[in-house]
């Protein structure tokens, strides 16, 4: 709902309520497509099963193009859509944790509370070991700042580092991930497994 | 065929599409006229003279005064502290950090209010922020800060404090401001630390 609230169209709290509405949807369609089993989630990293990858990708280039087809038709400001700043070090070492507990918990922050939601038990505890880490991040931020924050690039796009059109960038980014679809559909043929 | 199949060839075509068309460099408008009317009309880019004076004196660095007249009538006479931006060049790059900012007042002044306001509109329609208009310009702040008028012994305390004050004023900018002796070339006010990012607040989401 960003560019509603950026021109005060829609206040800061029916945004939450919008946000509360469009998360339940996000939910059960996550919990629906069976993103609740850790192990169809840990599944991309051994080859059994891609759908984590295809669906985001899916979602990642579905948004890509919504959003350029819609700035083209001046019905949205690609200037007031938020891009997180990139900082490179910290930027590194979270996708490292990230896809660490990724493998070893076998859930993705948000569908950790969709399963926890059906009553899984692990993935309550994946919940309860995201809230020790986030108290021990708080906690040695002081620490950790200079790292946090160093390296700031700024708000890079692959289209202005390689100096391409958006659009040339968006038909790259859909082969690319045509290909790991492909990919990812020969990988699951290669390591099949029977019952998981 | 399979959907997948059928889906892989709609993202592509979508991906070629967008690849041939040109970049969309185009901005709309910032405000409707409706939006821009009202804004006129409630006159809030207004700064009245009084305001401005008790800012000056009390060296408020939360302001910059914006002189859009041409050089020469600048040189002539202008308010203390205050920078010529002639209106012509008020687009030029030099000058948009100091417009285009989240940080100060700025505050456009002229001999009347046109310029001043045509200045103000051009970046309101822009969308930068916290551009204001001297009220009654140069000319009403003569007549109100320079050359007060006293009221009469029967008005309300209020009309005889705002006078006092105006006389006061007058007397520590008149000084300064009506001989400008010290040398023309007014050195420019630092640029405020704040970087100018965008036009609008980016509303911060995440997964």
């Amino acid at each position: 709902m960003g560019p509603l609230i950026s021109y005060d169209i829609i206040s800061q709290n029916s945004n939450f309520l919008f946000a509360f509405l469009i998360g339940i949807g996000f939910g059960f369609v996550l919990e629906a497509s069976g993103f609740s089993s850790s192990r169809k989630l840990a599944g991309v990293f051994y080859g059994y099963d891609t759908v984590v990858l295809k669906v985001f990708f899916t979602a990642a280039i579905t948004g890509m193009i919504g959003l350029l087809f819609l700035s083209l038709f001046n019905w949205i400001n690609l200037d007031l859509v938020y891009i997180k700043p990139t900082f490179l070090y910290s930027t590194i070492a979270g996708g490292i944790i990230m896809g660490a507990g990724f493998i070893i918990g076998g859930f993705c922050p948000g569908t950790s509370f969709c399963a926890a939601s059906i009553g899984k038990i692990d993935a309550m505890f994946f919940i309860g070991g995201m809230l020790v880490g986030v108290l021990i991040f708080a906690e040695a931020f002081p620490l950790l700042e200079d790292f946090y924050y160093a390296k700031n690039l700024g708000i890079p796009t692959l289209s202005e580092k390689l100096g391409l059109k958006d659009g040339v960038v968006v038909l790259g980014i859909i082969i690319v991930a045509m290909g790991m679809f492909w990919a990812g559909e020969w990988a699951e043929k290669k390591f099949p497994r029977e019952e998981y | 065929m399979k959907p997948r199949t059928i889906l892989a060839i709609v993202f592509i075509t979508l991906g070629l599409v967008m690849a041939a068309i040109p970049q969309n460099t185009t901005h709309p408008y910032k405000l409707t006229p409706e939006q821009l009317l009202e804004q006129v009309n409630s006159g809030i880019q207004y700064f009245s003279p009084d305001q401005i004076a008790d800012m000056i004196i009390k060296e408020d660095p939360s302001f910059l005064l914006i002189d859009v007249r041409s050089l020469d009538e600048y040189e002539e006479f202008h308010l203390p502290g205050a920078v010529n931006i002639p209106l012509p060049d008020l687009l030029s790059d030099e000058w948009k950090p100091y417009l285009n900012q989240d940080v100060r007042h700025n505050i456009f002044y002229s001999n009347s209010t046109v310029k001043a306001n045509e200045a103000w509109m051009i970046t309101l329609q822009l969308g930068y922020k916290n551009n204001y208009v001297l009220q009654g310009g140069l000319n009403y702040w003569v007549e109100t800060i320079m050359n007060p008028e006293a009221p009469e012994a029967t008005n309300p305390n209020e009309e005889i404090a705002k006078y006092n004050f105006r006389k006061g004023a007058g007397m520590k900018l008149g000084g300064a401001a009506t001989v400008t002796e010290e040398s023309n070339a007014q050195p420019l006010p630092s640029l405020p630390k704040i970087a100018p990012q965008t036009n609008k607040k980016r509303v911060q989401g995440g997964c």
